[in-house]
């Protein structure tokens, strides 16, 4: 099997990112969190969680959306999209657990949270479903290598399992999504009233599938313009108008949530949160979902992917709403991220960025291209014929 | 510390009494072995120093200028871990790094800590400190002098004000004690206990003569225990899976028999 790839002014420039990132991260293990970052005793967790963690986490929501459409609802015409989803749900997953050991004071330590028990503590419940997601994410994307490598053993193992792992990761993406909302319940005397609802666990998890479908079309459009295949329009518009959806359920729930707290008039003051609200409400949704409804969109290239940047900028900016802008401890305390801690996270994004790259050009990531040549059985089926298998074979 | 007969400790900060003369910070120092450090006039609240709590200081004396009569006039408050009876922090640790002792003291075991900062983040008095410029951070916060308190001694606080504005003993006793003198002494204290029903009551209990928010006490928190939020949803996570899991299960084997029953693909399950 080839693992090389020949490397594109794109990806040396991701490589150079990766370096930038890579440099500040030594810093900060060789001076400590406050060399780089400017979280502070009353803002402890800052861009790093808000971004890193928190939005990262729910743009992996892709691998378990596309997954459940699949293979747990039956809809087989989207399957050309598993692979990818898994994938970037693994590099997310993965992203988001680098940025962590960055993050974390004693990063060394965080295997403790597998050996305790701490029922009450909603990062343990995340730390927990997400170790075990990223693992069910793993066995769920090593059948490709592996059938790659030819190994047929593992592949008949992993077969047997997988419904069950399938189903399991399902379930654990529901119960963690939410959970990083719950994490955000225990502070309702910090967080904005625009955001802070004991309904947040269901808002988490709401933002979170609707950045599934959004990161399914971009990738899918970015793979058939730098891969080289036609894009496959028909399902793009069908995944479109399932983010039409997913998008007006999370409006109509926040603003249902707003309405039953009360919370209203907050959406009028004149504020920087609010002003940040209205954005995230504006551009991210109401704009977004505007976009998708027209059946003229959905057809285009261009108006898919404005629409799916679009939700998914309307994801991170709810994240960093509820956990940094929105946050306000007391008056004389405030907290701007530094361009090194910004520098950390645009250098793991990248390493993502790159690894998708790299393992698309050497696997059999999308169906639309031909198996890669150094396949062990040189009569590789067709790529049409590689749909409609069980799993993600 | 385990025998069931132990009974609840609790401080009183009667404010009233403070003279300003931050012995209990010097003597918290000495005994938490915090360093000395350089500190500023900083705008705003005059002699009061250092501006906030942080990983060298677990108490800190407030100046607080208020105008009290006719003229303006120091009125002291303090800030420290209120040692709540059910503390956000050790709910949020996702690995018990803090902890409720039977005694009191809501105590810090670095050995257990991975640094998430989820306690900060949690505690409603904007409690726990970082020394984030360490390469092995800990979390820094008052530690009610668990140490002392196991052997039978007062916190060190306690045991060097001299004014008598810091009273230690069982928390029953102090509640009672800080009722009292509010009640023999209408006029010098407002008729609130601050830390008797603050997120489900605390085990430091502060007493003002003037409303707290006015010397710097953070105000309007619930009566309820904080952890209650997220309880709520947490217990239901076994349920939830159960559920979920078995709904997704029953979802697959539904639509999957149904595909196989319109035999539109019929390779395999």
């Amino acid at each position: 099997m080839n693992w090389r790839i020949r490397l594109t002014w794109w990806d040396k420039l991701l490589l150079a990112i990766m370096a930038v990132g890579a440099v500040l991260a030594a810093v900060r293990y060789a001076g400590g969190i406050a060399e780089v970052a400017n979280v502070n005793n009353a803002y402890p967790w800052g861009w790093w969680v808000g971004y890193g963690v928190l939005t990262t986490i729910a743009l992996g929501a892709v691998g378990f959306t596309i997954t459940a459409l699949v293979e747990i609802l039956g809809v087989h015409r989207y399957h050309t999209f598993v692979r990818p989803a898994v994938l970037m749900g693994l590099l997310c997953y993965s992203s988001a657990i680098i940025m962590l050991m960055v993050e974390l004071g004693r990063p060394w330590m965080v295997w403790m949270i597998l050996v305790s028990w701490a029922p009450t503590s909603a990062l343990y419940e995340v730390g927990w479903c997400a170790f075990l997601y990223i693992n069910v994410l793993a066995l769920e994307f090593v059948r490709v290598p592996l059938e790659q490598l030819g190994w047929g053993r593992a592949l008949r193992i992993l077969q047997v399992v997988y419904i069950p792992i399938m189903l399991l990761g399902v379930t654990l993406s529901h119960l963690h999504q939410s959970s990083l909302g719950t994490l955000m319940t225990l502070i309702p005397h910090k967080v904005n009233v625009l955001w802070w609802s004991d309904r947040l666990p269901l808002l988490f998890l709401f933002s979170a599938m609707m950045a599934g479908p959004a990161m399914a079309i971009l990738e899918h459009l970015a793979a058939a313009r730098w891969l080289g295949f036609a894009p496959r329009t028909d399902l793009l518009a069908g995944l479109a108008r399932i983010e039409a959806w997913l998008v007006g359920l999370f409006l109509a729930f926040q603003m249902g949530d707003l309405f039953f707290r009360g919370a209203t008039d907050a959406m009028l003051s004149a504020s920087w949160p609010t002003a940040s609200f209205w954005v995230e409400i504006g551009l991210g949704l109401l704009l977004s979902l505007a976009l998708l409804v027209m059946p003229e969109v959905r057809q285009s290239q261009a108006g898919l992917a404005t629409a799916s940047s679009l939700v998914l900028a309307g994801v991170l900016l709810y994240r960093l709403n509820v956990a940094v802008i929105g946050l306000r401890v007391r008056h004389w305390e405030t907290y701007t991220p530094a361009i090194a801690e910004v520098g950390i996270t645009i250098g793991i994004t990248a390493a993502a960025f790159f690894a998708f790259g790299w393992l698309a050009r050497i696997l059999p990531i999308h169906e639309e291209l031909p198996p890669p040549q150094t396949r062990p059985h040189p009569a590789a089926q067709p790529a049409g014929a590689l749909r409609g298998a069980e799993g993600l074979s | 510390m385990s025998a069931p007969t132990v009974k609840p400790k609790a401080m009183i900060q009667d404010n009233t009494r403070c003279i300003g003369c931050r012995a209990c910070m010097v003597a918290c120092k000495s005994w938490n072995e915090r360093p000395a450090d350089h500190t500023d006039f900083f705008a705003g609240a005059g002699y009061q120093n250092p501006r906030d709590l942080d990983a060298n200081n677990y108490t800190l004396i407030t100046f607080n200028e208020i105008v009290t009569g006719a003229k303006p006039d120091w009125v002291f408050g303090r800030q420290l871990c209120m040692h709540c009876e059910q503390p956000a922090c050790a709910s949020a640790c996702p690995t018990t790094a803090l902890t409720k002792t039977e005694l009191g003291p809501v105590v810090f075991n670095e050995s257990r800590c991975i640094g998430c900062r989820a306690c900060m983040q949690a505690c409603p008095f904007v409690i726990p400190k970082y020394d984030y410029e360490n390469l092995a951070p800990k979390i820094h916060k008052c530690t009610f002098c668990a140490d002392r308190l196991e052997v039978g001694l007062e916190p060190a606080c306690a045991k060097v004000c001299p004014t008598g504005a810091i009273t230690f003993g069982d928390r029953d006793d102090m509640v009672a004690e800080a009722k009292r003198r509010i009640a023999t002494a209408p006029d010098t204290y407002i008729p609130e206990i601050y830390g008797l029903e603050e997120v489900g009551g605390t085990s430091v209990l502060h007493l003002s003569s003037v409303p707290f928010d006015q010397i710097g006490y953070i105000t309007g928190l619930p009566k309820t225990p904080m952890p209650d939020l997220t309880h709520r949803w947490l217990r239901v996570t076994p349920r939830v899976f159960a559920f979920l899991y078995a709904l997704f299960a029953a979802l697959l084997w539904i639509v999957r028999r149904r595909t196989a029953r319109q035999e539109h693909r019929g390779e395999k399950t």
